[in-house]
């Protein structure tokens, strides 16, 4: 099971919270946003419990599929979907129950005696850092690559889950090989043929990365068009095309 | 017995408290229940009151007006006075419903001072509120209603959430005991202490019931009973 991180000192207080919940009779609300780490919390608090998606469990309770008497503990995740919460929680009466939210649930605190608040990962800096450690080094491992954390774009959008997926992504396409990427593009291409696509809007896949990579690297047209080898008036109509772009908004001509 | 006794023997056996001022506030008679009530509330306080709500010509004047001292709450006040010399107070009580009984099952043995720290840590994760300590260690293991005392914790915790500093002395009562069901129990005491005016509403007041607390409010305390169930 993987684990909650904890180095910042927020975090270090909520593990603390929730290995003293553990033990207690109560029901704990774990609130925070997408990605904080609110599953592995709540898997922290009730290692052994099952878990359901709390839209999921409330089809069961309608359809009465569910059986309340084969469980003790029951993690309930994203209890924020259910539409009406008081009953459900009355369905559940009995058991400990340790649900997590993306938002505060004012209609039916007093359910939960223990509520835990996990602050996004930007304001965990500590534990930013940790992840950012331990999700490079699991891709690195991977794709057997040695790639900089300096080298990767973050994005803590949707927190844990955007930052993994944004370590994955950078360190996966800096370990492709020219026959993985020709593999790559095959299968991307066959795929468009299922859109329909012609041979003509085909073609910007491969030219708009080409100009957007040349772009970055000679910054003014002229030298694109040197680099390239390509006529200026072929590569300004180009960049028209996919960028709109005209010679007067272009710097460096 | 003549009518005038008769009188006086009414008032000394009402169940609401009865008190006779001069005109400089000095108690001049009093009842049984006015004794215990000067117990928790001052002369001065209680002389304020009547001045305060007195009817601006020599008569009698009722007001409906939400007062508490200790454990018991008045619902209205009546004043009267019928010369300069003397004016008379009368409080009336609030009929308690709380029967002085403890659902047993839900009480877990448990160290009060664990509940406080989880109560404390997680109602303010992101303030910034300092919290002087003062705890008495040798409070034993007690029983409590775990579930419902987190709850009543963290409003209490909530409520001073926004302030700077706060004291909170945790210590068992000496001398005084609370009889529930027959037996005699021990009282532990959690008193808030702010700097400011402490106001609560009856949703904590309920909380507390559901506890099995008693709470009191002391211009800028607030302090919760409980007794200690072994």
């Amino acid at each position: 099971m993987k684990k909650f991180i904890a180095q910042s000192e927020a975090s270090k207080k909520i593990l603390n919270i929730a290995q003293m919940s553990s033990s207690l009779p109560v029901n704990v609300l774990i609130i925070g946003e997408v990605g904080v780490g609110k599953k592995l919390l709540a898997q922290n608090i009730l290692p052994d419990a099952t878990y359901f998606e709390a839209k999921v469990l409330e089809e069961t309770f309608i359809n009465d599929k569910f059986n309340i008497d084969e469980y003790k503990e029951l993690i309930i995740l994203n209890i924020d979907n259910v539409l009406n919460k008081k009953e459900f929680l009355t369905y559940l009466n009995g058991l400990k129950i340790v649900a997590t939210s993306n938002r505060n649930l004012t209609d039916v605190e007093s359910q939960f005696a223990i509520k835990i608040d996990i602050p996004p990962l930007s304001k965990r800096v500590e534990d930013l850092e940790e992840l950012k450690k331990i999700y490079l080094h699991e891709a690195n491992n991977i794709y057997n690559t040695n790639i900089d954390i300096n080298d990767v774009e973050l994005d803590l959008s949707l927190n844990g889950n955007t930052l993994r997926k944004s370590i994955y992504k950078t360190v996966s396409m800096r370990a492709l090989s020219d026959e993985d990427m020709m593999e790559s593009l095959e299968y991307f291409i066959s795929k468009k043929f299922d859109e329909d696509k012609d041979y003509r809007d085909l073609l910007k896949y491969f030219e708009i990365a080409l100009l957007n990579a040349a772009k970055i690297k000679y910054k003014s047209q002229l030298k694109m068009a040197t680099k390239l080898n390509l006529n200026r008036i072929t590569l300004r109509k180009k960049l028209e095309q996919y960028f709109k772009e005209t010679s007067s908004t272009t710097q460096g001509i | 017995m003549d009518s005038q006794n008769f009188y006086e023997e009414l008032i000394e056996y009402d169940l609401n408290p009865y008190l006779l001022f001069d005109a400089n506030g000095k108690v001049k008679s009093y009842n049984k229940e006015a004794e215990f009530l000067l117990n928790f509330v001052s002369i001065k306080e209680l002389f304020q009151l009547a001045v305060s709500n007195a009817s601006a010509n020599f008569g009698f004047n009722q007001k409906y007006i939400a007062l508490k001292y200790n454990k018991q709450s008045y619902y209205a006040i009546l004043v009267g006075y019928l010369s300069e010399d003397e004016i008379a107070l009368r409080l009336y009580k609030v009929v308690s419903n709380k029967v002085n009984t403890i659902n047993n099952e839900k009480l877990k043995l448990v160290n009060i001072f664990s509940l406080i720290d989880l109560s404390k840590n997680s109602t303010l994760l992101s303030s910034s509120l300092k919290i002087d300590e003062l705890y008495d260690i040798s409070i034993p293991e007690m029983r409590i209603n775990i579930n419902n005392f987190l709850l009543c914790l963290n409003e209490c915790f909530l409520y001073f959430a926004q302030d700077d500093k706060i004291s909170l002395q945790v210590q068992i009562k000496i001398g005084e005991y609370e009889i529930i069901d027959n037996n005699k129990y021990k009282i532990v005491a959690l008193e808030f202490i702010s700097n400011r005016k402490v106001e609560i509403d009856n949703s904590l007041e309920n909380k507390a019931i559901n506890a099995n607390a008693n709470i009191f409010i002391n211009h800028n305390r607030l302090k919760l009973e409980l007794p200690i169930i072994p």
